[in-house]
């Protein structure tokens, strides 16, 4: 199963995807994925129900949130309610070490994106905060990565032994589904979706798309 | 094929993609056009003095080139928003890219939204937005 494990709808605030358009453009432009997590930024988008969409297209639609630490932007997946009691979802300056932490406790999984860009990213912060512990999976594939990012983010995951995923970073209905993660697994929710990752087989793709 | 009401509009649709004039010479005439004729958007070496890798395409040129092509299109689209994020800096005399594509069709209201994109050589999108147009319905 294919999973695009990074993407923004309206419900963020560069986010300009309307959720039915991302399920229409993928059928409609046969887009070799089986599903997408919706990581929001600074916030768990609790009030939205895909799964009539979901079930319409024949798509996974799952949700995940994307925050802001010291050392750059994470996604996390497997959100629960106990899970935003933990930590301030909206807090641009939240500990890694806090955010990893909270995610171990709760079940949910915590995974540095774009790890190979400029301040946001991790790498750009390890001569100051040195490397951080407790991270297992880092994104390596960005499909909005520019210039050497996505390499930085490689090196970065093959030097520290980390496990690597794939994701669009949609912003836009024309981007989905450019980068991806596949599992051998079929995944239904978050909970699978969380214990696919904690297993730690599958592997990170970068699609090419017609224009 | 130009657009002439909604019936020729399809989702998936793309615009007819064009490589705008970025050259130094064409954007200095913008900017003293639109009043904006500061050495950022004029002068590479005041620019990287600046810190800026270069001179700057100005964003409202790029807004500009974005419009442009949907009316090259649909000629009589009535552009509604043009709403533009911008990733990373358009560099006076590089190359680049403008594309637009249908991701949305609303019949009812006649307004179609287009995804838009600014990219480089390398595919690397610098600016990304959406535009919201009205176009007739058959009479």
């Amino acid at each position: 199963m294919i999973l695009d494990l990074h993407a923004h709808s309206i419900k963020s605030d560069d986010g300009r995807a309307k959720v039915q358009n991302y399920c229409q453009w993928i059928k409609t432009r046969n887009i070799a994925i089986d599903g997408f997590v919706l990581t929001e930024h600074r916030q768990f988008d609790d009030e939205s129900d895909y799964s009539q969409l979901a079930q319409k297209h024949g798509l996974t639609i799952l949700k995940g949130a994307e925050v802001e630490t010291e050392y750059g932007h994470v996604l996390v997946f497997g959100v629960t309610q106990a899970l935003q009691e933990a930590f301030d979802f909206s807090d641009i300056h939240l500990p890694l070490a806090k955010v990893l932490a909270a995610c171990e406790t709760h079940n949910a999984v915590a995974v540095p994106c774009h790890p190979g860009r400029k301040r946001v990213g991790m790498a750009a912060h390890l001569d100051e905060f040195g490397i951080p512990a407790g991270v297992r999976i880092v994104e390596v594939f960005n499909g909005g990565s520019r210039g050497d990012e996505d390499a930085v983010a490689h090196a970065l995951a093959e030097e520290q032994s980390y496990m690597g995923i794939g994701g669009s970073d949609a912003h836009i209905v024309s981007h989905i589904g450019r980068c991806a993660t596949e599992f051998p697994q079929q995944i239904n929710n978050e909970t699978e979706l969380v214990a696919a990752l904690q297993e730690g087989n599958f592997h990170a793709l970068k699609l090419n798309q017609e224009a | 094929m130009s657009i002439n009401t909604l019936d020729d509009v399809e989702f998936g649709e793309n615009l007819p993609a064009f490589q705008p004039d970025t050259s130094l010479a064409n954007v200095k005439r913008f900017a003293v056009a639109a009043g904006w004729n500061t050495p950022r958007f004029t002068d590479h070496e005041a620019a990287r003095r600046e810190g800026l890798p270069g001179a700057l395409v100005p964003g409202i040129m790029s807004q500009g080139f974005l419009s442009a092509m949907i009316h090259r299109w649909a000629p009589s689209a009535e552009v509604r928003l043009v709403d533009t994020i911008f990733r990373a800096p358009c560099v006076v005399d590089e190359t680049y890219h403008i594309n637009g594509v249908v991701t949305d069709i609303d019949e009812e209201a006649g307004e179609v939204e287009i995804d838009l994109t600014v990219t480089n050589d390398a595919q690397e999108t610098r600016v990304f937005g959406t535009a919201k147009v009205l176009i007739q319905g058959t009479d």
